[in-house]
């Protein structure tokens, strides 16, 4: 689904990832763990399109994404990040809504496959009771559903996500990766994240890519990865620190 | 939320109905609604009135609507530009700059004896206000912080306009007779020529904006989601800033300097209508702009008549308050997030 090949990612000459090699397959979700400023947000942003690569390729479906149209590539993949839409007067529906931008035509308008689309995300997702409210009122952790609803109705293959369940209450970050769990599951999606939950990203991931200082110091099985003494030493962390909260 | 569209739509047509047909009515000269009636069927009215009526109320009421319209299109397009309600092409200095190179080619044209027409007025304009709106982007690059990027585009509207005054002030009393009238801004005195190259203009600039819709709604979520939903945002943004200096290029050149219409008609529109879909808005922000100059253009010529207030007068106490109501209102929203 997902082949990246050697990327560089970072903002003009300042390289913040390097050389970054990896292959998702469709319905897989890999994690990108690591300390805050390992370079996990900038290589995200990379992948969704946001900032171009330095370097290396990125094959979508074994295309390459520089030589697809952005409308297509839009279709593909769908990215939820940390910043928030300016939404000014726009109900949650209307937020929703715009993930389906891609398929409408001229003036966006949708038709009756692209309300379904988003009926149904937004079902998915809980937030149908908040179709509605003004996006501005709700709460961080109600944004944050809407907004992966907004990221599903799209049907893409690849979904990328930012740290997701930074605003969620425990209730809401576990049926979110569950509901991560059955579109992998249920439409194949494949799932590139970054998380800072250890024990959350062991129990989901298929794999797991460990970011340390913008390099990839371990890529695999969650299990041998994301045991303790590679944890400790990827976030330099002593052992009795990590004891102490973790056990 | 769609009857609340429909509703807004009919009151705004039923407004500009009314104000226009005002606008034609009200003057110094005595024309009753009768006589108004009679001339536009043809019927015999005096001529008197005739002349009144066909060559100078009909025209500058058109030219408001129109005129009106654009400014306030390009004041949506700003705010969507800079993500800021406080944008305008007033206060960013667009007009002035505008104001500028329409002032220098009038006189350059006047010292080499040329004729100049309405469409290389209007394009000296657009090249003016492109001049300015480059101004604020340069600045907006090392600028963050919108309230202080519109204090540096009050700034250059100052410089242009100071650099304006000096020009006028060498320049021969004959160069610039056609300057002094527009100085002040007003509606008044446009010849058909004018008129129809303006209507051309602005009309082709509201058509292309309304076919930007889709990816205007887009650019409004935010850089990263308009990425996202694969826009091209360079080519929005380039668009964006062509046809907003067009259309109030095309207001500076023909019509002066008229303030505060481009940030208050879009923002009472907005809560008139309770949407900021571009669909909904690009229309609805056109025709308020038109209703909105068309009524302000009457007050100033019937509060002192005979004699007129500039137009200016009228849209800045009409306009700054809402200014203000939006700068607070947003001031609040701030703290409560």
């Amino acid at each position: 689904m997902l082949e990246v090949k050697h990327i560089c990612a970072g903002y003009g000459k300042r390289e913040i990832a390097h050389d970054i090699s990896f292959t998702v397959n469709g319905g897989e979700i890999l994690t990108f763990i690591g300390q805050n400023g390992s370079g996990k947000s900038t290589l995200l942003k990379t992948l969704a399109g946001q900032i171009p690569a330095l370097s290396g390729e990125m094959l979508i479906e074994g295309k390459n994404v520089s030589e697809m149209k952005r409308n297509d590539l839009a279709k593909l993949v769908s990215a939820l990040l940390t910043d928030r839409p300016k939404t000014d007067m726009m109900t949650c529906r209307d937020v929703v809504e715009t993930g389906r931008y891609p398929y409408t035509g001229t003036f966006g308008l949708l038709g009756d496959k692209d309300k379904e689309a988003v009926r149904e995300a937004m079902e998915i997702t809980d937030t149908e009771k908040l179709a509605e409210n003004y996006f501005r009122e709700i709460s961080d952790g109600q944004k944050q559903r809407v907004m992966l609803a907004r990221a599903v109705c799209r049907e893409p293959k690849l979904l990328l996500l930012d740290e997701p369940t930074s605003f969620l209450d425990i209730h809401y970050k576990l049926t979110f990766l569950e509901l991560l769990d059955r579109l992998r599951r249920g439409r194949g999606i494949a799932v590139v994240m970054s998380l800072h939950e250890t024990e959350l990203a062991a129990k989901i991931s298929d794999t797991v890519l460990l970011l340390k200082n913008g390099y990839c110091t371990g890529l695999g099985k969650p299990p041998e990865l994301l045991g303790r003494s590679v944890l400790t030493e990827h976030f330099d962390i002593s052992a009795e620190l990590y004891s102490k909260y973790y056990g | 939320m769609k009857k609340r569209i429909l509703l807004s739509f009919v009151l705004l047509s039923t407004l500009t109905v009314i104000s226009a047909l005002f606008g034609i009515s009200a003057g110094s000269a005595d024309i009753t609604p009768d006589q108004v009636l009679r001339i536009f069927l043809g019927g015999g009215a005096d001529d008197t009135a005739e002349m009144i009526l066909l060559k100078i109320r009909l025209p500058r009421t058109l030219a408001a609507l129109i005129l009106g319209g654009a400014l306030s299109l390009s004041g949506y397009m700003l705010q969507t530009y800079f993500h800021n309600p406080i944008a305008g092409p007033f206060v960013l200095g667009i007009s002035s700059g505008a104001r500028l190179t329409v002032a220098v080619t009038l006189i350059l044209a006047a010292k080499g004896a040329i004729a100049l027409n309405s469409a290389f007025m209007a394009f000296a304009a657009f090249v003016g206000a492109l001049l300015a709106m480059s101004a604020v982007l340069l600045m907006s690059s090392k600028i963050h912080s919108m309230s202080l990027l519109v204090v540096c585009g009050v700034m250059i509207g100052y410089i242009c306009t100071a650099i304006t005054d000096i020009i006028v002030n060498f320049a021969d009393d004959s160069d610039i007779v056609n300057l002094r009238g527009w100085s002040v801004g007003t509606f008044s005195g446009f010849r058909s020529e004018s008129l129809v190259v303006c209507a051309v203009i602005v009309f082709a600039a509201l058509t292309a904006v309304f076919f930007m819709s889709k990816p205007i709604g887009a650019y409004q979520l935010g850089e990263s989601y308009a990425v996202d939903m694969g826009v091209n945002i360079k080519a929005v943004r380039i668009a964006i800033i062509l046809l907003s200096s067009l259309l109030s290029g095309c207001v500076a050149a023909f019509a002066g300097p008229v303030s505060f219409v481009g940030i208050a008609v879009p923002f009472l529109v907005k809560m008139l209508f309770g949407t900021a879909k571009p669909m909904i808005m690009i229309p609805a922000c056109f025709i308020g702009g038109g209703v909105f100059c068309v009524i302000s253009d009457i007050i100033a010529r019937t509060v002192i008549s005979p004699s007129e207030l500039g137009i200016s007068t009228v849209t800045s106490v009409l306009g700054a308050p809402v200014v203000l109501m939006i700068m607070l209102r947003k001031n609040k929203d701030n703290v409560g997030s």
